[in-house]
């Protein structure tokens, strides 16, 4: 998630204004009204104000037309407008497309009373949110562009959402008034059905059900409603509360559900299940408690999903999708991008060369070959300057990095294609960036780096911005390009069909080999080269200074038992890490023999110096 | 033209990504999205050199995620970095003890001794005017004399104002330029002037040999 993706360029700021100062649409100012017990109560219906089961609003507004529809169009109508402005004065119509008991779609005309204020200063507000009540412009995407592409995505949406009901009905299985509970078995035309995207208004369902979500809420009745009761009535101290408290009006602030304006008392309702869950999430599992960016996961799930279901899902993501990343000490964050640095790495080798040259070791030992493989083994722990930004894209689980809409066509694959997924993703943006990144070729003939230049302070005085477009960057400029490229380009993928088309459905692209047993076993992998790095280090480092005094060292010391057995049967050792080379890529392409190689003379000269 | 890494850290909701932002693009939002993992962002000053020449700093900024958990990354962040801006929360007691954590956590893991380090109170607007001086829970004579104490720079400002923002950047500038400065005639002198000079000088190494986990 970063900070600047929701930020508008200065010339939009009145647009802004005007939000902040419209007390948000009519419509939601009565659902944010509703008490957030009944809320939390309702599960059924009490979640987002998205497809066909919205219930709060028939409450607010029983005269409404079918009484089946959302808040904002889901596909947009034939004439691309989401609200017309009623003639009369005291009346605002939100003409919107509602689906009846049978599926068929239907519009419907209905009128919510409001004063005239709200209503004028809330009408152009909406025409600038998407269908979730995002804002559909920002810096790196345009109103135009976002309409231009909506117009074509939206019949998209419709086209595959009309397949999926045949889908449904030929397997059988209801369509249960346009809200399915069910899916058909698992099958590479259902694997790719999801890949075009599950519509919109099933998502929560086909989330949860690919999640086996019901598998856990059996298995644990009535425990959310206690655990929210408990934070409640008892006022437990919640360890993270601060820091939840702190973030939840910083989730989504942009967002019409999740924003606060200045003149309510109380939180909008969206922020209040917030709260909930993730509070309740902190007593629940006290070894995670809360990390930042859950608040944007909870967030995501709550748009799809009531409460109770939103809470599951974070327990099923956070304990099998992405173990140990929201860990207290985030080793699942460094895990994964030990592993995502060994996949490009395999796949993507032309980058990762380019990578790798700008990726400096600060190993002082003799010579080059020694280097080269502490170097290697330093990849997985002290990990390369690029996976600071790429963390934040399994944390948030591409939530902030890449548009709305393709963040949630990422969420159907992940719950139906397991955590793999977001490394295809990774990859896959890594795939469509390349050539940019490639080639801006780092010089590796340093001859006109800074130093050298800043001899001649008048030169210097002349080259500003240009320089960096020299032909001979040095490397820290290319780390700056790389990382600009890297969180810049993702904002841009407004089409999910970009990467979907363009990568993910090409068989002969070599990362869509990529499955989940390889990632798992790369992550078993790196788990054990990182926690080996760690008695590696002790005594290299120790090595280095004295080799026989640490031997000694390390048979006295209990604590370093380990140490001491590996140090002392440094064959066993080397054996060892022979063994566990098998890294679970398929095609065995990895440098891993070289490093052995240096690894195993490294030991050998160790113990020497032993002797 | 001089290229610097700097680093944001700090106590969750202190204000970081706001500082950046104002220095960056001079914008700021009342609410902003919490930083998840770090957020990488580059500007320009103009520092003078000595013969009042102009001289073209770029800086390379990391603004990091404020949450404890985040600390275990935090090495990755903070690795080569020149310079380091701890941010506190002026209204806010605690995060000046959180504050003081990265700054023993930068001297301990930091090998660097030419790493600036600039201890910044934010949000200093919302104690301004009489009505408001209450809201102050640290004293800016109280971090004021721990700078010194610590040998940091230190200043108070407003990102949502912008007051005092650019001025910690151009210090920060000017003391890296006069530092590196030095440091680039010494090596002149030893390298007999024939413009090959180590291309690490301007990124040194932190000595960072614990790796981020270990």
């Amino acid at each position: 998630m970063n900070c600047s993706e929701k930020e508008l360029p200065a010339e939009s700021s009145p647009t802004k204004d005007e939000f902040k100062k419209c007390p948000s649409t009519p419509n939601l100012q009565n659902i944010r009204d509703l008490s957030s017990e009944h809320h939390r109560e309702d599960h059924a219906n009490g979640y987002l104000p998205i497809g066909n089961r919205f219930h709060q609003e028939e409450a607010v507004s029983p005269s409404a037309g079918s009484g089946r529809g959302s808040l904002l169009d889901l596909y947009g109508d034939d004439d691309n407008s989401y609200v017309q402005v009623s003639p009369t004065p005291s009346h605002h119509s939100l003409r919107r497309r509602s689906t009846d008991a049978g599926g068929n779609r239907t519009s419907t005309t209905r009128s919510v009373h409001s004063t005239t204020t709200k209503r004028r200063s809330a009408i152009p507000e909406l025409q600038n949110l998407d269908r979730y009540g995002f804002r559909k412009q920002n810096n790196y995407i345009t109103l135009k562009d976002y309409d231009n592409w909506w117009q074509n995505y939206s019949k998209y949406c419709v086209r595959r959402k009309h397949k999926w009901q045949l889908f449904l009905t030929k397997s059988g299985l209801s369509l249960n008034g346009d809200s399915p509970t069910k899916f058909p078995p698992q099958s590479e035309k259902l694997k790719r059905y999801v890949r075009k995207g599950i519509p919109a208004e099933w998502r929560g369902n086909a989330w949860w059900y690919f999640a086996r979500g019901d598998e856990m809420l059996n298995k644990h009745k009535g425990l959310y409603d206690k655990l929210v009761d408990k934070c409640q009535a008892e006022k437990v101290k919640v360890r993270d509360i601060d820091v939840i408290e702190r973030d939840l009006n910083r989730t989504f602030p942009d967002n019409i559900h999740f924003h606060r304006e200045s003149f309510q008392v109380e939180d909008p309702l969206m922020i209040r299940s917030l709260r909930r869950v993730l509070v309740a999430f902190s007593l629940y599992d006290p070894n995670i408690g809360y990390c930042q960016s859950m608040n944007f996961l909870v967030g995501l799930l709550l748009f799809f999903m009531n409460e109770e279901r939103a809470f599951w899902m974070l327990v099923i993501i956070t304990k099998k999708y992405l173990p140990e990343v929201h860990s207290v000490n985030l080793e699942g964050v460094n895990i994964d991008q030990g592993v995502l640095i060994l996949c490009i790495k395999q796949y993507l080798p032309e980058l990762w060369t380019k990578m790798e040259s700008t990726y400096t070791n600060d190993g002082e030992i003799g010579s080059s070959d020694q280097q080269d493989a502490l170097k290697q083994m330093e990849i997985l722990n002290k990990l390369p300057p690029i996976t600071l930004s790429t963390a934040s894209w399994f944390m948030s689980c591409f939530i902030g990095v890449v548009p709305i809409e393709t963040t949630l066509r990422i969420w159907d694959c992940l719950f139906y294609e397991k955590s793999h997924f977001l490394f295809k993703v990774s990859l896959a943006i890594f795939k469509l960036c390349e050539g940019e990144l490639v080639e801006k070729k780092p010089s590796l003939l340093f001859s006109q780096n800074i130093f050298a230049s800043f001899s001649n302070e008048s030169l210097l005085s002349n080259h500003t911005h240009d320089w960096a477009a020299h032909q001979n960057m040095n490397r820290d400029d290319y780390d700056m390009i790389l990382f600009q490229v890297i969180q810049t380009f993702p904002k841009k993928l407004l089409n999910p069909n970009d990467i979907f088309d363009k990568v993910l459905f090409k068989k002969k692209i070599p990362l869509n080999k990529l499955d989940q047993d390889e990632i798992d076993k790369i992550r078993k992998y790196v788990i054990s080269q990182r926690k080996k790095w760690v008695r590696f280090n002790k005594v290299l480092k120790k090595g280095d200074s004295s080799s026989s005094a640490i031997v000694a060292e390390a048979k006295v010391d209990s604590r370093n038992a380990a140490v001491s057995k590996e140090f002392g049967m440094s064959d066993d050792m080397i054996a060892d890490v022979l063994a566990s080379e098998l890294s679970g890529f398929k095609r065995m392409s990895l440098a891993g023999v070289d490093w052995n190689t240096n690894i195993k003379a490294r030991v050998k000269q160790m113990k020497q110096q032993g002797k | 033209m001089l290229q610097f890494k700097l680093v944001l850290l700090g106590d969750s909701s202190v204000g970081k990504s706001s500082i950046v932002h104002r220095f960056v693009k001079d914008t700021f939002d009342e609410l902003r999205e919490s930083t998840i993992g770090a957020a990488f962002l580059s500007q320009t000053i103009k520092v003078e050199s000595e013969d009042q020449q102009e001289v073209v700093i770029k800086f390379e900024i990391w603004d990091t995620a404020g949450q404890e958990r985040y600390k275990s990354l935090a090495p990755m962040y903070y690795r080569n970095a020149n310079a380091a801006l701890v941010v506190y929360d002026v209204t806010q007691e605690d995060s000046l003890n959180k504050a003081k954590a990265w700054v023993e956590e930068l001297k301990n893991k930091v090998g660097d001794e030419d790493l600036v380090i600039f201890l910044v109170g934010n949000k200093v607007d919302l104690c301004e005017g009489s009505d408001n001086e209450d809201k102050r829970a640290v004293a800016a004579t109280l971090a004021k004399q721990y700078a010194e104490d610590q040998g940091l720079m230190f200043d108070e400002v407003s990102a949502k104002t912008g007051h005092g923002v650019k001025e910690v950047f151009q210090a920060i500038g000017q003391r890296l330029y006069d530092t590196k400065k030095e440091e680039l005639a010494t090596r002149q002198r030893g390298n007999g002037n024939d413009g090959q000079v180590d291309i690490n000088v301007p990124r040194p190494s932190t000595n960072d040999t614990t790796g981020c986990c270990s």
